[in-house]
């Protein structure tokens, strides 16, 4: 029983972190349908400014928190406009900006696999190594701090979609991009801002999950998968549904790997089996949009 | 004007005298692939050893001209590269990215006639699957480190041990080896995990592990991030059977980047810090480049010292006579236990001696003591 908790909550935490990858694919691709791959790359990025401003230069991690995840917001912001915009202006096809992010993944990995020694480099945790007790319930702070900060987060996605005018604009834009431009939505601005919140939330669950990882250059791709198929698990039309998809897919990783009596080899199939068959059976996720 | 031009033809010809006399060594490494954290200290030490040798006069004379390439540990790059430093006019090769690059490399250099050598790849098939007269490995064989490691643990008399690896080409390899060599000795293996790589926690299988209560934990995993959740895990549950592990462990970075992880963990390596002819080269390598040195530039510092060697005893440049010279090397170098010596005995080609590696133990952060040596 004590295992089955503790795994619970050790599951919570990843699934949480798939969650945001999830909300960031799901932030990009509600407005402009295009699927960014570079996600997990951003993700990297922000662990990456994590070693350099708390290990490096030893900053109080509120601080340097928020300064990585603001440099993240701008370089959501800085990718929309050089790689995105101008192809969306010259009204190339959709696929061609979704390549276009494509070398941007390539290119963010080079860039930090160069300026950076090749090994795994340190990240610290905000608290400290250490286990909390709640109850019968127990895991690591850095669990618990993942856990909470992504309901957080998540809670305030919810809000900004369903009570703010400029998260209903979003909406519009992901219903109807025409109509959306007819009723003097700005569509730029609007494609802008989902990739600013994107980054943001790929570069949070990359420091959050840094600590445990490590930041080095080859950890993008495997985050980009796991969020990847999270959403499809989840959908893309619902905020809740990329929460929903990272936490099935990390329990079933986890339990699967714990109680299944298969090699544990044969454990790292399951998340693409869940891919493959809510691809056939449901491909638009557990959570519909609303009409 | 005809004074100008003599001069300038001179100069020219001075130019090329002075390109002539430099002995061209060919350095194929990983710059951005997976091999990357092995190769460039690796290539470091190649660099370190070769400045030292021409500051020292050079070999026969003329001075180490090293043209480095980077193969990004493709075996589809790397024998197009070989060729080139072949066309450049390199006479000897030193490989230093993935052994399965390296093996390619052989192709061109077992046609060209040109020798080559890894100092560093690990992989039993280098010098056994082709018969390559110019080809010489001298990193310590995976079998060997098995070995080696196997022969510390047997003095424990384990009867149930757990094993772990990451699902890494090497990392199944040495997996497998392990649990031949553990089946062949007589041990249980009570619980057999592997953690994928891209994972962001071991819990599931260190609870298994757990469950499972053995005497004792081998681990055979190479891929760092996944090894330190493996450690993380571990401490978590505040579980308290030893870990033995694999080479992988003697790379340095554990030291900073499983801090608080590491203490009393065993590994195998092919490193004594006692060794005089380290204490030497760690001396040297901080006075000439202000860093400290890691066992991954001994590798690449021994590659380079090998090759200047078995020239120096050919006395010439001549492909041919620097292959049979290599093949009668006998030197002691930066690696390897104390005492023992880089032999290619009966015509073989795999020199780092059976008996050469030992065990040794983190103390609290730091890589510690030698507590085993060779396969006895």
């Amino acid at each position: 029983m004590q295992d089955l908790l503790e795994l619970a909550v050790s599951a919570t935490a990843s699934g949480c972190i798939y969650g945001l990858i999830a909300l960031a694919y799901l932030l990009m691709i509600r407005p402009t349908g295009i699927i960014n791959f570079a996600v997990g790359e951003w993700a990297m990025v922000a662990a990456f400014g994590g070693f350099i401003l708390l290990t490096n230069y030893e900053w109080s991690y509120p601080l340097g928190m928020a300064t990585v995840v603001a440099f993240m917001f701008l370089v959501g912001w800085a990718t929309e406009r050089i790689a995105v915009r101008p192809l969306v202006e010259k009204g190339a096809p959709l696929l061609a900006p979704i390549l276009a992010l494509l070398g941007v993944l390539v290119v963010t990995r080079e860039i930090i696999s160069v300026s950076f020694p090749p090994d795994p480099l340190p990240v610290p945790f905000p608290f400290g190594i250490g286990r909390l007790e709640l109850g019968p319930v127990g895991g690591s702070y850095q669990s618990f701090f993942i856990i909470a900060l992504t309901l957080a987060v998540f809670a305030g996605a919810w809000l900004f979609f369903e009570k703010t005018l400029w998260g209903k604009s979003f909406e519009a834009v992901a219903l109807n991009r025409r109509a959306a431009a007819l009723m003097g939505i700005n569509l730029s601005r609007v494609t802008a801002l989902s990739f600013a919140g994107g980054a943001g939330a790929a570069g949070l669950a990359g420091l959050l999950v840094s600590p445990n990882i490590s930041a080095h250059y080859l950890m993008g791709v495997p985050l980009a998968i796991q969020g990847f198929t999270a959403l499809v698990i989840g959908g893309v039309g619902r905020v809740e549904g990329a929460l929903l998809g990272g936490l099935l897919l990390a329990f079933a990783e986890q339990f699967i790997a714990r109680y299944a009596p298969i090699p544990s080899g044969y454990t790292q199939g399951v998340p693409l089996l869940f891919l493959m068959i809510f691809l056939l059976v449901r491909p638009t996720g557990l959570l519909r949009a609303k009409a | 004007m005809r004074k100008l031009l003599a001069g300038l033809a001179l100069a020219a010809l001075a130019v090329n005298c002075h390109a002539q006399q430099t002995i061209k060594i060919g350095v194929i490494t990983d710059r951005v692939g997976v091999s990357k954290p092995y190769s460039e200290p690796a290539t470091e030490g190649v660099v370190f050893g070769a400045n030292e040798i021409n500051a020292k006069g050079g070999v026969l004379g003329r001075k180490i001209e090293l043209l480095i390439e980077d193969d990004q540990s493709r075996p589809d790059i790397s024998a197009a590269l070989a060729r080139k430093l072949v066309d450049q006019g390199a006479v000897f090769i030193l490989s230093v990215s993935l052994s399965p690059a390296t093996q390619q490399q052989q192709t061109v250099t077992m046609e060209a006639k040109t020798p080559q050598m890894t100092p560093m790849n690990s992989a039993d098939y280098l010098t056994t699957q082709l018969d390559n007269p110019y080809f010489w490995q001298t990193g310590p064989l995976g079998s060997t480190q098995i070995a080696t490691l196997l022969a510390h643990a047997r003095s424990k008399n384990f009867k149930r041990v757990a094993l772990i690896t990451d699902n890494s080409e090497l990392g199944q390899a040495i997996a497998k080896a392990f649990k031949g060599t553990l089946e062949k000795a007589g041990i249980q293996i009570v619980a057999e995990e592997v953690v994928a790589r891209g994972a962001t926690t071991a819990m599931p299988q260190m609870q298994k592990m757990r469950a499972a209560n053995p005497e004792a934990m081998f681990l055979a995993g190479v891929l760092t991030a996944e090894n330190v959740l493996i450690f993380r895990a571990y401490k978590e549950l505040g579980v308290k059977f030893p870990i033995h592990s694999s080479y992988n462990l003697s790379v340095p970075i554990y030291e900073t980047v499983a801090k608080g992880l590491v203490d009393g963990i065993t590994f195998v390596d092919a490193y004594d810090p006692d060794k005089p002819e380290v204490k030497a080269f760690v001396a040297a390598y901080k006075k000439g480049t202000g860093k400290d040195p890691q066992n991954l530039h001994g590798y690449g510092y021994d590659g380079i010292n090998l090759v200047a060697d078995a020239i120096r005893r050919a006395g010439s440049t001549d492909k041919e006579k620097i292959r049979e010279a290599m093949q009668q090397t006998n030197y002691a170098g930066v690696m390897g236990a104390k005492g023992m010596k880089y032999r290619f005995p009966e015509g073989k080609r795999a020199g780092f001696d059976p008996n050469g590696m030992v065990v040794r133990v983190y103390e609290k952060d730091r890589q510690g003591r030698v507590l085993h040596v060779g396969q006895k």
